[in-house]
């Protein structure tokens, strides 16, 4: 199936200067990064803040421009679209953002904020508006009459649903999910995971799912890619990365995930050292401040991303020693 | 209408009543303000001239009125002209950036290096002087002030997550600005309103003055303040009308603004009140202390003061702690975890405070009602005997002060010591959390250190002076997998390094529960519902709130992840009886009374009295 949105060799940098005179280098935020998504399909991202996730997130959606490479959205170049065309476009790419409570307009019902997305595309003809947001308030889960209502009447996961509902008014191809429910309750974020899997089917929806949580994506997404600093490190169907991790860092992220199975007593395998600043990484493999298996080797080139089996692919020049470890309970 | 809705009409209409004097001038019968009456220079008041004569024999009454046509025109005039000119051009120069930015709100700045006056008598030789004249000056004057407040102000809410969702439906940008940028930088707008015209008012008796603005004789009130100051001997009444008048207005514009915000305000704030006005309540212990081996909360009970009476947050707390063991509070927000903790150690905010029960705590000198101490007996145990870890260690730490000095000031509190055996301490002490390099460290502020980093200072912070207890509300929250794996690991060293130490861990991660807790206490809508030891809870919990809770964790292989309908209920809308039973698939008719915490044996309880029946069926 040929795919809905699709980034190749994207890079983004954010100039920026350490102190009043110091040096001016650049964050590398992204890296050649290459990632296609189709209908019906889930991404997970996955890796630690500050790797990337949600700036790759905001590119493939056009509300940044990447520095280097580009987004192409149904096979026509993003950066091809300029003004009303590109708003045009956005219609078709929606976004839902992590914190419920930021996120809507404090000072609007919601109905009205839902309605915002169809109006500005005239989605359905003005007179059918208030249905088509009571269709949408009932596809999240939510009771039509609470359109007139602020969102500050609602709790976290209402508003989370509200927030999707707003997402899903201009009929979107493709959604960004930003760490949907990372900041809602267990049994809340159930809720809303059990609502995205739903939408997914029902709309045929391409996905890209950003979470810390590696429960939930693995319960959620059909495919998953981990970041480090700005590249992708590992990438592949979303079982084999949970079961049969290759890369040291994802191996190292799994352990690291505390788990309601894992025998009492028992802590995972702890990683040390910290994230290197994105600004100063570590040259060539940008993980080996931190990896246990780094050589010589690894200082000196930076590993490429290859293919470790169908579907599969890892960026470690030892993926070799690192099959059969590792895994999350 | 509400209470906010209600105060803003009545200081609106007192505003519409004092506005319609200078209005209905014209047809009032008020003496003349021009023609002089020497013979009754500095005259008091009289009935006839109710505030008296001024120097020329003036009535004083009628210039105040007449005077008002033209300050308030020239000060409200300029004032909203040039809030609609900064407005536009600060919301364009934050919204866009790059050339418009320049444009609009660096081109303004210009004016602003420029002086007042200068500026003002510049206008005024080109135009001549008077009342339009003047306006024009001032909002020239004022549009740099709006547009550095709306640009600020514009440059903050554009980076909020709904302006961005708006962009991403498609909205055209002018749009957004109208409809969303706008109305929500409402209260600094208002705030800077109320202070132009003050200062208008203010500038045009200084320009009036020097012949720029007004001219005698007709009146204004900055020409009668001027007048005024100089025949203060004669007759000090003079300067006072108009000053009067000015202050009035000031005052009044203040109000009206302030409760303009009130009423456009999202939310209806909980008016907690000042907290001096509040009565410190000391609650004296009704129950002589038990033996306790640590800590044993009894029956606690948080509430908030609100106008009408308090309203209950948390009921029923109740677990013990023995040395050595770790309790977790679980639960979703809201459920009165961080509560908890809070009152452990008499941190609760201003408007919350204990409304029953007790924690019963050992120190050295026997044992203590935690629930009951007043601030000064808390200063000794606090960061001593008890401390606590804060999930926002940014926010807890004082970023203008270093690492080491904070920590050595700790010690020094309670241990008094020479500053360099504090500081050898605290190199110490910064080495045994994991901080690299601690003797260059202690020069270190906390925002010179990493995350993972600041959450470990603020661990060695609470661990400085070997707490009895530790209570640490979601530590590793904010920080990433890999990151929280190791302050975990911290947590564990720590106990084994200081095996009686008790502490209370909160978080709502099931799984860190199970890493960090030998007891857990699962806690629903302010309620402890169920504890026990994390072993059995996990393996056979008693609640169905429980039970759901551990069934909604996403490590099953279930195609649907099990999700407990509905939501927490809200404080002040609690249920009468099981606070659980809205959602609960197995309420019946006996759960409608409120629930006791029942013993369910081998030490564990349960808020539900169904439980033997629900696990008999299951069993
Ligand atoms: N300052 C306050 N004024 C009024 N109500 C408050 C205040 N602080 C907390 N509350 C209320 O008290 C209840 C318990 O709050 P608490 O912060 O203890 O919850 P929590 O279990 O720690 O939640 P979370 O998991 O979100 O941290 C909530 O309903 C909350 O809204
Ligand atoms: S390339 Fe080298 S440093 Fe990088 S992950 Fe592989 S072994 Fe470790
Ligand atoms: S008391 Fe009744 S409603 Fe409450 S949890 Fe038990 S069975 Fe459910
Ligand atoms: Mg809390």
């Amino acid at each position: 199936m040929s795919p809905v949105i699709e980034a190749l060799e994207l890079t983004r940098n954010f100039p920026s200067r350490s102190g009043w005179v110091g040096a001016k280098r650049d964050v590398w935020a992204l890296r050649g990064i290459n990632l296609s998504i189709s209908r019906g399909e889930t991404v997970g991202v996955v890796g630690e803040s500050g790797c990337g996730k949600s700036t790759l997130g905001n590119i493939l959606l056009g509300l940044d421009s990447p520095t280097g490479g580009g987004v192409r959205f149904e096979g026509k170049y993003l950066h091809d679209f300029k003004g009303a065309h590109r708003r045009q476009m956005r219609k078709r790419m929606q976004l839902v953002f992590q914190d419920p409570f930021g996120s809507l307009d404090p000072r609007r019902s919601v109905g009205a904020q839902i309605a915002d997305g169809l109006r500005n595309h005239d989605v359905v003809p003005a007179a059918e508006i208030p249905a088509e947001v009571a269709r949408l308030l009932t596809l999240v889960g939510l009771a039509p009459s609470v359109a007139p209502r602020r969102p500050s009447q609602f709790s976290g996961g209402q508003r989370q649903r509200i927030a999707i509902a707003r997402a899903l008014a201009p009929r979107p191809d493709f959604i960004v999910a930003d760490e949907p429910v990372s900041a809602l309750d267990v049994s809340i974020q159930a809720q809303i995971v059990n609502l995205l899997a739903d939408l997914r089917e029902e709309l045929d929806l391409a996905m890209l799912f950003i979470s810390h949580d590696l429960h939930v994506v693995r319960h959620l997404c059909t495919r998953v890619v981990v970041m480090y600093l700005g590249r992708i490190v590992e990438e592949g169907p979303a079982e084999q990365i949970f079961t049969a991790p290759r890369h040291p860092y994802t191996q190292a992220l799994l352990a690291a995930t505390p788990s309601l199975k894992r025998p009492a007593g028992e802590t995972g395998k702890v990683l040390d050292g910290e994230l290197p600043s994105p600004a100063n990484p570590p040259s060539g493999c940008a993980f080996r401040t931190r990896c246990a298996l780094a050589t010589g080797d690894c200082a000196s080139a930076v590993p490429p991303l290859e293919t470790v089996g169908p579907e599969r692919r890892t960026a470690c020049f030892h993926a070799d020693l690192t099959a059969g470890q590792g895994g999350l309970q | 209408m509400t209470r906010a809705q209600r105060s803003l009409y009545i200081w609106l209409g007192l505003a519409a009543v004092l506005i319609a004097f200078p209005l209905l001038a014209p047809v009032l019968p008020l003496q003349p303000t021009i023609g002089m009456d020497i013979p009754h220079r500095f005259a008091g008041p009289s009935a006839a001239n109710w505030l008296g004569n001024d120097e020329y024999g003036r009535d004083v009454l009628s210039r105040i009125i007449w005077g008002a046509r033209a300050s308030l025109a020239v000060a409200f005039g300029s004032a909203f002209c040039a809030a609609v000119i900064g407005t536009i051009l600060g919301l364009l120069g934050g919204y866009f950036r790059g050339i418009t930015e320049v444009l609009a709100v660096r081109s303004t700045e210009i004016v602003i290096c420029l002086p007042p006056l200068l500026l003002a008598m510049l206008v005024i030789t080109i135009l001549g002087a008077g009342v339009l004249t003047l306006t024009v000056a001032l909002t020239i004057l004022f549009v740099p002030n709006y547009t550095r407040v709306v640009y600020a102000a514009t440059l903050q809410t554009g980076g909020l997550d709904f302006v961005k969702a708006q962009e991403a439906m498609g909205t055209h940008p002018l749009k957004i600005l109208a409809r969303t940028v706008l109305p929500n930088i409402v209260p600094p707008l208002l705030v800077q309103f109320s202070l132009t015209v003050a200062s208008g008012i203010l500038l045009e008796s200084g320009l009036s003055f020097l012949g720029l603005g007004v001219v005698p004789p007709a009146p204004s009130w900055g020409l009668m303040i001027r007048a005024a100051r100089a025949a203060m001997d004669q007759q000090p009444l003079l300067l006072l009308w108009p000053s009067l008048a000015l202050a009035g207005t000031v005052l009044l514009l203040n109000v009206i603004c302030d409760r303009l915000q009130d009423v456009l305000s999202p939310k209806t704030a909980a008016r907690g009140g000042a907290a001096w006005l509040r009565r410190q309540i000391k609650r004296t212990p009704d129950a002589p202390a038990p033996e306790v081996p640590l800590l044993k909360i009894e029956d606690l009970s948080v509430g908030v003061a609100l106008e009408q009476g308090s309203m209950g947050l948390t009921k029923g707390i109740a677990f013990e702690v023995k040395p050595g063991e770790t309790m977790a509070l679980v639960g979703e927000s809201g459920s009165g975890k961080t509560l908890t903790g809070l009152a452990m150690t008499g941190l609760l905010p201003n408007a919350l405070s204990v409304t029953g029960g007790h924690a019963w705590f050992r120190t050295e000198a026997g044992v203590v009602d935690l629930a009951a101490l007043t601030e000064e007996e808390f200063g000794p145990l606090r960061g001593n005997d008890i401390s606590m870890v804060f999930q926002d260690a940014a926010a807890a730490l004082n970023p203008v002060h270093r690492i080491g000095d904070q920590l050595a000031e700790i010690i020094q509190c309670h241990r008094p010591m020479p500053k360099q055996q504090a500081e050898a301490e605290v190199v110490e002490l910064l080495r045994k959390v994991g901080i690299p390099d601690p003797e260059r460290r202690i020069r270190a502020y906390p925002f010179e250190l990493s995350g993972g980093q600041r959450q470990r200072a603020m661990i060695a912070m609470a661990v400085a002076n070997a707490p009895k207890l530790l209570i640490a509300d979601e530590p590793t929250t904010a920080l990433d997998p890999t990151i929280q794996a190791q302050i975990l690991r911290l947590f564990a060293k720590l106990k084994e390094d200081n095996p009686g130490m008790g502490v209370i861990f909160v978080t709502h991660n099931l799984a860190v529960v199970k890493e960090i807790a030998t007891h857990v206490s699962v806690m629903y809508a302010g309620q402890v519902v169920e504890q026990g030891t994390v072993e059995e809870v996990f393996a056979d919990p008693r609640h169905p709130y429980t039970k759901a809770l551990l069934a909604s964790v996403p490590e099953s292989d279930a195609e649907r992840l099990e999700s407990i309908p509905g939501t927490v209920p809200q404080p002040g809308a609690m249920p009468e009886g099981c606070r659980f039973a809205p959602r609960c698939g197995h309420a019946a008719a006996a759960c409608a009374a409120p629930q006791p915490l029942l013993d369910t044996g081998e030490g564990r309880t349960t808020r539900c009295l169904r439980w033997a029946d629900l696990w008999k069926d299951v069993a």
